[in-house]
């Protein structure tokens, strides 16, 4: 009889490797708590200020994880070009950005974090993405290291007490579906709603804010309601049986860009010919709607603060013109941004600027208090109605959308559904 | 009914992605004994191949063509420079480094064309026929009656031709093979560059659907493997059977089973390997292997 001797090796080297990483995590500890001793916070000289993002730059998310780098990297960069930023303290500093592949993996995000306090991040800042944000939010807070304006639509991030030194920048999920549950019940007439949704938080707020919205109206009712996990290759199963339910309106809060595309080809396929409700975030008109044929639909509405680049209303957009150049000579992205995210950490960088200008002292604890009093700031490539707003607790610093119709190239306001 | 049927057609159609990839898997394993997880991660290497040929202005079946002979020479010099130092020794041994394989060549794919999803087109049109009340869109009919095909293909490729024979005799007992006088070394670069090949087909036949990015197969391999597993690993008829029956078993499931639903669908084809296995160790169609004492 022959016996295996391996599982002892490979104990062995699990223990070893758990015994290394405990002493690492030790190590990086101590090098944070010498950090606060003196005047300043890490991460800020009199010349200097030192950003982190972690961030999905590799994997399934790396299209927008990407841009939450690259938007950032644009605004700061022709903002030093300029000469940098005038502190609130007198003090003119560049704005210097490190960022970090987490690949959309927990695990990593938080070695990424620690490898940040490690090499001096002043904040961590515009990264993408709510499990990997959540994996490091408690040791930020008890480390005090900022963590703020994320792209999370997590209302965790914007609540004060939980979260003293978190805070989320995109408008949280619930604040998207309730736009699209607005609109639909101030319609004139009739709908059916068949409602599809990513099984996770993600979905369930979407689906709770959008079902409060419609709550008392009497003209939309509910048909069908089905979920599907994020690791998926298919929903078609699911669009059959959505399209026998006979829905006029299609709300399908998916995240996963691939697969809103396929849904896309096959509702028209078998003849299900709805208007749609997508996500802020899986809703482009290049990556999404062009190869997913949107052109078949009566209307393809979703949300946004931002102005689109593509849309040919805002070509002329001086925002547009000089986010577009900043984005090719700093953000090393040459291409029109197929993902809002690139808009959104350009206004991120905006309202970072605002709060380092009103910053007294080089502290962290300064900062945040500075942060949290910014109001009615328009950020470059906001739209018109909508703004920066930090000082409301429970709110994410944009908490206002506007509902937005696919023209066949971009986006446009609309006020009314149909 | 109509919603059935359109389930059922789904379900087939999901199944030939499945397929597509089991039978390359089966095609290594009859050639070399391996089981290869890099199969997935070299689909998608030859599907940006053909994008990159079709970037350079080539047309789509012309770049799929290079792109296909690329791909048997990469498989074969992979066989030759890699897995050719493993093939003797601790199948474990060779199960990790075809892993490790799967992270190198997804790691490449992703170095040169990024993780964006970047749109492929299709051989086949995007329109759709009715078939029962059921809608098909031309594009999965083509797809699996090309699976279909190739399976046809490699079934009497191992069972009716000598390269079948020499694969499978090399596959089997190396050692014998190369006493009467088979060229063990040419035979094996052979079968991982026809398998490779086959990957190719498969990654650009459902790259349209998925769209390209480096980790486009990662779950069919999942699914690719269960097929393999359920029928056999010695019959290509076999895993495109078992590929066909998870994707249409799947849905069904999912939509009239609501205790599973749409959210607990994966467990089923696992869940059916469990019971199979137990009753059938080799497969539904596999051969068993008889070893005299």
């Amino acid at each position: 009889m022959k016996i295996r001797n391996k599982p002892d090796g490979v104990l062995g080297i699990v223990a070893m490797a758990s015994i290394i990483a405990l002493s690492l995590s030790g190590c990086a500890r101590d090098g944070a708590g010498q950090g606060n001793g003196s005047g300043s916070s890490p991460g800020i000289t009199d010349t200097a200020i030192t950003l982190g993002v972690t961030t999905p730059l590799s994997g399934p998310t790396a299209g927008p994880g990407t841009c939450t780098v690259a938007g950032l990297a644009a605004y700061f960069g022709s903002v030093n070009a300029a000469g940098g930023v005038e502190f609130g303290d007198g003090k003119t500093r560049t704005v210097d950005i490190k960022s970090y592949d987490d690949a959309y993996d927990p695990q990593k995000a938080l070695s990424n974090f620690q490898q940040m306090v490690s090499d001096g991040v002043f904040a961590v800042t515009s990264g993408l993405g709510t499990p990997t944000n959540r994996a490091f939010r408690e040791a930020a807070i008890s480390q005090q290291v900022p963590q703020v304006l994320v792209m999370t639509g997590d209302p965790l991030f914007s609540d004060r007490e939980e979260s003293p030194w978190q805070l989320g920048f995109v408008p949280i999920y619930e604040n998207e579906g309730a736009a699209f549950g607005k609109l639909l019940a101030e319609s004139d007439a009739q709908h059916k709603v068949a409602i599809l949704s990513q099984n996770d938080d993600y979905g369930k707020g979407y689906v709770a804010g959008f079902k409060e919205a419609i709550g008392g109206a009497a003209n939309v009712s509910v048909v069908g309601e089905l979920t599907y996990e994020a690791t998926d290759t298919s929903v078609d199963a699911q669009l059959t049986q959505l399209a026998a339910s006979g829905a006029d309106v299609f709300f399908n809060a998916m995240s996963i860009t691939p697969l809103v595309i396929s849904s896309l080809q096959k509702a028209q396929q078998i003849g299900w010919t709805p208007s749609w409700f997508l996500p802020s975030n899986t809703s482009s008109p290049t990556a999404i709607l062009q190869p997913g044929g949107a052109g078949a639909y009566p209307g393809i509405y979703s949300v946004s603060f931002s102005k689109a680049p593509q849309s040919p209303a805002f070509a002329q957009d001086a925002d547009v013109v000089k986010f577009l150049a900043d984005l090719k000579q700093y953000g090393n992205y040459p291409d029109m941004p197929a993902f809002p995210h690139c808009m959104w950490s350009y206004m991120v960088g905006a309202t970072l600027e605002e709060a380092f200008k009103n910053m007294t002292e080089p502290t962290r604890e300064n900062f945040m208090t500075a942060l949290r009093d910014i109001k009615g700031l328009q950020a470059p490539l906001m739209l018109e109605g909508t703004a920066v707003d930090t000082t409301t607790d429970g709110q994410p610093a944009v908490s206002t959308v506007l509902v937005q119709k696919y023209d066949g190239r971009g986006y446009g306001t609309v006020e009314n559904f149909g | 009914m109509g919603t059935f049927i359109q389930l059922v057609v789904d379900g087939l159609s999901t199944g030939s992605i499945y397929a597509a990839l089991a039978l390359a898997i089966v095609l290594v394993n009859q050639a070399t004994g391996l089981i290869n997880f890099a199969q997935g991660g070299m689909a998608v290497l030859s599907a940006y191949t053909a994008y990159a040929f079709l970037q350079l202005g080539l047309p789509l079946i012309v770049a799929i063509l290079v792109a296909v002979v690329i791909s048997f020479l990469m498989g074969a010099v992979i066989e030759r420079l890699l897995v050719r130092r493993f093939e003797g020794g601790d199948p474990d041994t060779a199960v990790v480094v075809t892993i490790g394989l799967l992270t190198l060549v997804t790691g490449i794919s992703a170095v040169l064309w990024g993780y964006n999803n970047l749109a492929f087109p299709s051989l086949f049109p995007l329109t759709s026929v009715e078939i029962l009340g059921a809608v098909v869109s031309v594009r999965s009919l083509a797809t699996t009656v090309t699976i279909v095909a190739i399976m046809v293909v490699l079934q009497v490729l191992f069972l009716r031709t000598k390269l079948g024979l020499a694969l499978r005799a090399v596959a089997d007992n190396p050692g014998s093979a190369a006493f009467s006088g088979l060229p063990v070394g040419r035979l094996l670069m052979v079968g991982w560059g026809l398998a490779a090949v086959l990957g190719a087909i498969a990654g650009v036949l459902v790259a349209p659907q998925l769209t390209l990015t480096p980790g486009m197969l990662d779950t069919a391999l999942v699914y690719a493997l269960a097929a393999v597993i359920l029928g056999g690993l010695s019959s290509p008829i076999g895993c495109v059977v078992a590929a066909s029956a998870i994707g249409v078993l799947e849905n069904l499931v999912a939509v009239y089973v609501p205790l599973i639903g749409h959210d607990l669908k994966i467990a089923v084809p696992f869940v059916l390997i469990f019971v199979i296995l137990v009753i059938r160790p080799q497969g539904l169609f596999g051969r068993k292997v008889v070893v005299r004492v």
